[in-house]
């Protein structure tokens, strides 16, 4: 990732014009920065009435239940996805046609399907089968029924990867077809694919914002908007400070994700023979 | 069946509005993250820097919470767009940081050698941008851009969240007045699948035509 890949290293002359732009963009962006301060100072962003409900430790306790809740859905339903994906990826892998097909359409159908539309069908459907659950059981099903199809394919892809004479040693040396999978591929699999797996947690926790909608369960947006409706005039501060809660999580959750990635690129240099080099990064959107 | 017939039109309208989205979204989003591409990758660094904290911000605040804090919060200052507008711009926020780091991946897929090659024929640094390196990085550009178009398909939904009425939020109307909740949902669920096939196509077919041997 060398960002100077495009240039040519700079001479004297061309220096000395990067450093006159960098000074007048950086004025520029000062000054522009010096303007929204202050149009919002005027509006009484910053003003003691609109962060005086803040000097209250209720109203962060609020704040700190709800982005607990968000981990809460968001680490229940990847657990709970990783066994669906891992369920979905026997399936993709199998010698069995009709398993194979089965398996595909679900993760094609559900990986396709935005997640706000299985979170109404959850909340909605679930009720008139005689299952009265709670918000969160509905925000986790969503999810797991979303995520569960992404991991599966992800899983599938990593078992892909791994040279054929894993499961072809594993299979001559008397281990069962299922015993191949769990005990040689699956491992090997999951832990090539750490780093979009992690990409996948991002997406989930991201997701547990639209429980919002649900109204019944206290995630941290939730959270934030109750504030807005008994202080009007905070409404905007505690979206900023919910913003920055998610913000927080999401940049340690990436951390992680690049960590594994680079130890995962040292382990393959380490060992050149082994997995492929064409696994797919997901995108986290 | 004859139900999903009686509210063709209802899923036509959310489609339509789904649509619009969309492509106000692949739009915006190719504008705002090429540029951010383009300061990511200029030799600035305050430019660099700005671009860095953009995409920091936008791709790790959800977008329910950008969408909630645009419609809901930005008022508070005198702010207002129509739902839609403010849905849309939510929307290209939000998607730009993606198209942003997909077009630098594509711009360092190109071979320093290339330009050394460049250089030596004597091009200068703008047309080697114009004829070697733009040319390729958006050919190898288009799939991976595909993908995020395709996960923007299924955030256009969270536009239900503040109530524009586009495909998820008119299925969760249908789906509250009507008796058998399951078949509007499983509609929805087609609309979105042909939808999602279509910009795959799409881009896939885009794709074919950029091709070259590489």
């Amino acid at each position: 990732m060398n960002n100077h890949s495009l240039f040519d290293p700079a001479g004297p002359r061309t220096r000395r014009r990067h450093i006159i732009f960098e000074i007048v963009t950086g004025a520029a962006l000062a000054a522009l920065a010096v303007l929204v301060l202050a149009t919002l100072a005027k509006k009484g962003v910053f003003g003691a009435a609109a962060w005086a409900p803040f000097a209250q430790p209720g109203l962060w306790k609020l704040l700190g239940q709800g982005l607990l809740n968000n981990i809460a859905a968001a680490a229940v339903g990847m657990v709970l996805s990783l066994a669906v994906g891992c369920l979905l990826a026997f399936g993709l892998v199998s010698t069995r046609t009709f398993l194979r097909r089965l398996s595909r359409v679900y993760t094609d159908v559900f990986s396709s399907i935005p997640l706000l539309l299985l979170l109404y069908f959850t909340s909605l459907v679930l009720p008139n089968y005689g299952l009265k659950l709670g918000d969160f059981w509905f925000l986790v099903i969503a999810l797991t029924l979303y995520s569960g199809a992404v991991i599966g394919d992800l899983i599938r892809s990593g078992i892909a990867a791994l040279p054929p004479g894993q499961s072809e040693a594993a299979l001559a040396l008397g281990f069962s077809q299922v015993g191949t999978m769990v005990r040689v591929l699956l491992p090997q699999a999951l832990r090539s694919m750490s780093p979009a797996l992690v990409s996948q947690l991002i997406i989930l926790f991201k997701g547990t914002a639209l429980a919002y909608v649900l109204g019944g369960y206290m995630e941290l947006l939730r959270s934030a908007t109750v504030i807005g409706q008994y202080f009007t005039q905070s409404l905007l501060q505690a979206q900023f400070v919910a913003a920055i809660g998610f913000l927080i999580v999401n940049i340690l959750l990436g951390a992680l994700a690049d960590m594994l990635e680079r130890r995962q690129r040292r382990l393959e240099t380490q060992a050149p023979s082994t997995t492929g080099s064409d696994i797919p990064v997901l995108q986290a959107a | 069946m004859e139900l999903l017939f009686n509210h063709a039109g209802d899923f036509g309208q959310g489609v339509l509005v789904t649509l619009g989205l969309v492509v106000y979204g692949v739009l915006g989003s190719i504008v705002l993250g090429t540029v951010l591409a383009a300061l990511k990758t200029s030799p600035i660094r305050v430019a660099r820097a700005m671009s860095s904290t953009y995409i920091l911000i936008f791709r790790n605040v959800p977008l329910p919470v950008q969408m909630v804090l645009f419609v809901f919060g930005l008022p508070q200052l005198d702010i207002q767009f129509s739902l839609y507008a403010s849905a849309a711009i939510a929307l290209v926020l939000y998607t730009a940081p993606f198209v942003a780091e997909t077009i630098r991946s594509g711009l360092n897929t190109v071979d320093r050698g290339e330009l050394e090659a460049g250089r030596a024929l004597g091009f200068a640094p703008m047309m080697s941008l114009r004829l070697l390196v733009l040319p390729q990085a958006m050919a190898t550009v288009v799939r991976p851009l595909g993908n995020v178009y395709i996960t923007m398909v299924k955030n256009t939904s969270v536009a239900a969240l503040v109530g524009v009425a586009e495909l998820t939020f008119l299925t969760d109307k249908l789906a509250v007045d009507e008796a058998s909740p399951f078949l509007i949902f499983a509609g929805a669920a087609i609309c979105y699948l042909v939808l999602g096939l279509a910009v795959g196509r799409l881009v896939a077919a885009l794709d074919r035509k950029v091709a070259f041997s590489r």
